[in-house]
């Protein structure tokens, strides 16, 4: 008997198992998906190229996963974090730790979630894949990175500290307005937006920088998880195409998706930026760069013109991600640096070295704007200081960063935008963010806003320590500075040169 | 005449040892594939289409291969998967 | 334009003024300083007196900043416009409301 070929075996397992209800109208047992406004007329149009059956899903995941622990285990064996370029750069895995893992639990649920309640059996296999894939990436990152909470801070309850820290409010919110929205939203915010459009400038950056500062197992945990992320870019582009071309209707609601959702995904990335250019010892590229790479050239360049066919232009303030990215790192960083008192990471000026580095890299910026605050900052430090900012910054109510970013084009002018809804006073930092508020502010308005809360009582205390408590951040050996940090000093001990037999009198 | 910008389709693979012989075939089969090695990384570009054939990866691995396992290789893409079935792998930009 | 949703949607603001009782947020700009990353925000009493806030809240914020004089401070402005402020003037007579910006340069 002849062997099934994929097509004929991917269609008999997975959409020629679905059958129409008879005892109830479908519209019953599929409620979530109309109340968008989306129309879809055949679910059937939905095409899944990798064509994927239970079977290979699970031989070839389990294939990935023994190879990975594999190296989980060596590296662990073989004392692997000593071999990092520097102990600073395990803060760029900090960061990752408490700010992308618990993300990648809640797409785990939310594409649980759309596995039963998409009406088409394609889609609805593609979701199931990618929930486990999620909840495979949750756990493969959590048992790559904890293994370097025996030895340094900052690794040891990043599941509370992404539910109460400041600066982790920002990926969560970002989630969070993710899940509360209706599932086609949800599909373009994270499929189509951040797991195609923009993910290049999530992945790379981490990963890369796990490869070039001597970090295999986090390196190793990404190509890993990189294998089925082009399953997830591919159902990104999918269901894009699969609206757009259901109904004209579906092409404006799809377009206003692409405005919010880039704007959002680009404010949250940087703290990608503030990263990649500061926290690795060894510089993989710059913010710039990669952001020419990834996103001028291989989105706007590749990806767009072919929606446009849609009738779908490029989102609306990328002209000004496209002015910042000379600047935003720089500007991220400092909010960092200076809050690093209140993080469950450490911060350090830049070397020299780096500084130059900083310098080429940013020919128009660094050295007429960021230059001078960084030697400022070391002067401080060289006598005997630390700046900090000692106070609670003006957050943006939607991205919920320290408003740090400026007008475009103008890095010396801090950007300061305003809304009204029903008497009440809202501030953004950009006009990206003050346009999102604006189209839904019912929804804006209960931001759960850090500083506000801190403010409210809501966080533990009035008093910085009573603060940290509560975040769970232990005070003196997961923030503040790095060169005084334990992390510094462990790091110094364990590379000192062996003392010579017989004690060297 | 406007001069359009390349539309570059591309893979991105993980530099392992499968991986070699899987750019060999690509780059027989792909005539004007550009190979660049990146650390951890192999990306393949072409300004048209690249292919991967399951005959020609099976010729210089010198086992069975089935497309499917090409998942076990791939990191990113830029493109559209066109065609994948038993036989072939197609990426390449539609419009 | 509102939220779709699949019921009422309409939920209390957070940060909503009574949260607050009888102070309020108010937010400080150094304009022309970079080193400040950002603007402040202090939680301050509606009727807390103008040379209170100033030596209470801001000044200590700014002399983050080690080259800070509490005297330097000028082209005082609210919201934008204009500002001078009288020592004895409370924060509600001065016009500041809830999650306002108070913005001066040294």
């Amino acid at each position: 008997m002849a062997k099934l070929s994929m097509k004929e075996r991917y269609s008999l397992l997975t959409r020629d198992l679905d059958w129409t209800p008879t005892y109830v109208d479908p519209k019953d047992v599929y409620p979530y998906t109309r109340y968008e406004g989306i129309k879809i007329h055949d679910w059937d149009a939905w095409e899944d190229p990798f064509r994927l059956t239970i079977d290979s899903y699970c031989k070839y995941q389990a294939e990935k996963d023994k190879k990975l622990y594999a190296v989980i285990d060596g590296f662990a064996q073989g004392q692997g974090h000593l071999s990092v370029a520097d102990a600073r750069y395990f803060n760029s895995l900090k960061l990752f730790l408490q700010g992308v893992t618990p993300l990648e639990y809640a797409a785990h649920r939310h594409f649980a979630y759309l596995a039963r309640h998409l009406d088409g059996p394609g889609a609805r296999f593609a979701a199931l894949c990618q929930s486990i894939d999620e909840l495979r990436h949750c756990q493969t990152e959590i048992h790559t990175l904890s293994q370097f909470n025996k030895y340094y801070g900052g690794f040891h309850d990043w599941s509370r500290m992404h539910d109460r820290v400041w600066y982790l409010s920002v990926p969560k919110s970002f989630f969070d307005d993710g899940i509360s929205a209706g599932p086609f939203e949800f599909l373009t915010a994270i499929s189509f937006s951040f797991e195609y459009f923009l993910t290049n400038l999530l992945f790379v950056p981490f990963m890369s920088g796990a490869s070039f500062n001597g970090d295999l197992a986090t390196m190793t945990f990404g190509f890993s998880a990189q294998s089925d992320e082009s399953r997830h870019m591919t159902l990104g582009l999918e269901v894009i195409k699969f609206m757009l071309e259901q109904d004209e209707g579906n092409v404006p609601i799809i377009q206003d998706w692409i405005d919010k959702w880039f704007w959002r995904g680009y404010r949250l990335l940087g703290l990608v930026a503030g990263m990649m250019d500061y926290m690795l010892p060894k510089k993989v590229m710059s913010w710039k760069e990669a952001f020419e790479l990834y996103l001028e050239e291989q989105m706007l360049n590749g990806l767009f013109p072919d929606l446009e066919f849609y009738g779908v232009r490029p989102p609306r303030h990328v002209e000004q991600a496209i002015i910042e990215k000379e600047y935003v790192s720089h500007q991220v960083y400092w909010i960092l640096y200076q809050f690093s008192f209140a993080a469950a990471f450490n911060t350090t000026v830049p070397t020299d070295e780096e500084l130059d580095w900083l310098s080429a890299s940013y020919p128009e910026t660094f050295d007429r704007y960021y230059r001078p605050l960084w030697e400022k900052a070391r002067r401080i430090q060289d006598g005997g200081g630390r700046f900090f900012f000692q106070g609670l910054p003006q957050l943006c109510q939607t991205c919920q960063i320290p408003m740090g970013f400026t007008e475009p084009g103008n890095p010396a002018e801090i950007a300061q935008r305003h809304s009204e809804y029903k008497g009440e006073r809202f501030n953004f930092c950009s006009d990206g963010c003050q346009w999102i508020f604006d189209r839904e502010p019912e929804k804006y308005v209960q931001a759960w806003l850090p500083v506000h809360q801190i403010y409210q009582g809501n966080c533990g205390g009035a008093t910085v320590p009573e603060v940290l408590d509560w975040y769970g951040i232990e005070q003196g050996s997961d923030n503040l500075e790095y060169l005084t940090s334990p992390d510094k000093a462990s790091w110094d001990e364990w590379h000192a040169p062996a003392a010579l037999p017989g004690g060297g009198k | 005449m406007s001069t359009a910008k390349t539309r570059w389709v591309g893979v991105d693979l993980q530099d392992s040892d499968d991986t070699r012989m899987l750019v060999e075939a690509m780059e027989v089969d792909n005539p004007d594939v550009t190979v660049r090695h990146m650390p951890g990384i192999v990306k393949l570009q072409s300004a048209t289409e690249l292919v991967i054939k399951r005959e020609t990866v099976e010729e210089k691995v010198g086992r069975p291969w089935e497309t499917h396992e090409f998942q076990m290789n791939i990191v990113s893409y830029a493109g559209n998967i066109s065609e994948w079935d038993d036989d072939q792998i197609v990426i390449k930009w539609e419009h | 334009m509102a939220v779709n949703a699949l019921g009422p949607y309409d939920f209390p603001s957070a940060d909503r003024q009574e949260n607050f009782g009888d102070d309020m947020l108010v937010h400080v700009l150094w304009a022309n300083n970079m080193m400040f990353c950002s603007a402040a925000c202090f939680r301050a009493p509606r009727a807390m007196p103008w040379e209170d806030f100033k030596a209470q809240l801001m000044d200590p914020w700014a002399a983050s900043d080690p080259d800070y004089e509490p005297s330097a401070p000028k082209g005082w402005a609210l919201d934008g416009k204009p500002f001078n402020p009288e020592p004895g003037q409370s924060l509600a007579e001065l016009g500041v409301v809830h999650k306002g910006l108070i913005t001066f340069e040294a």
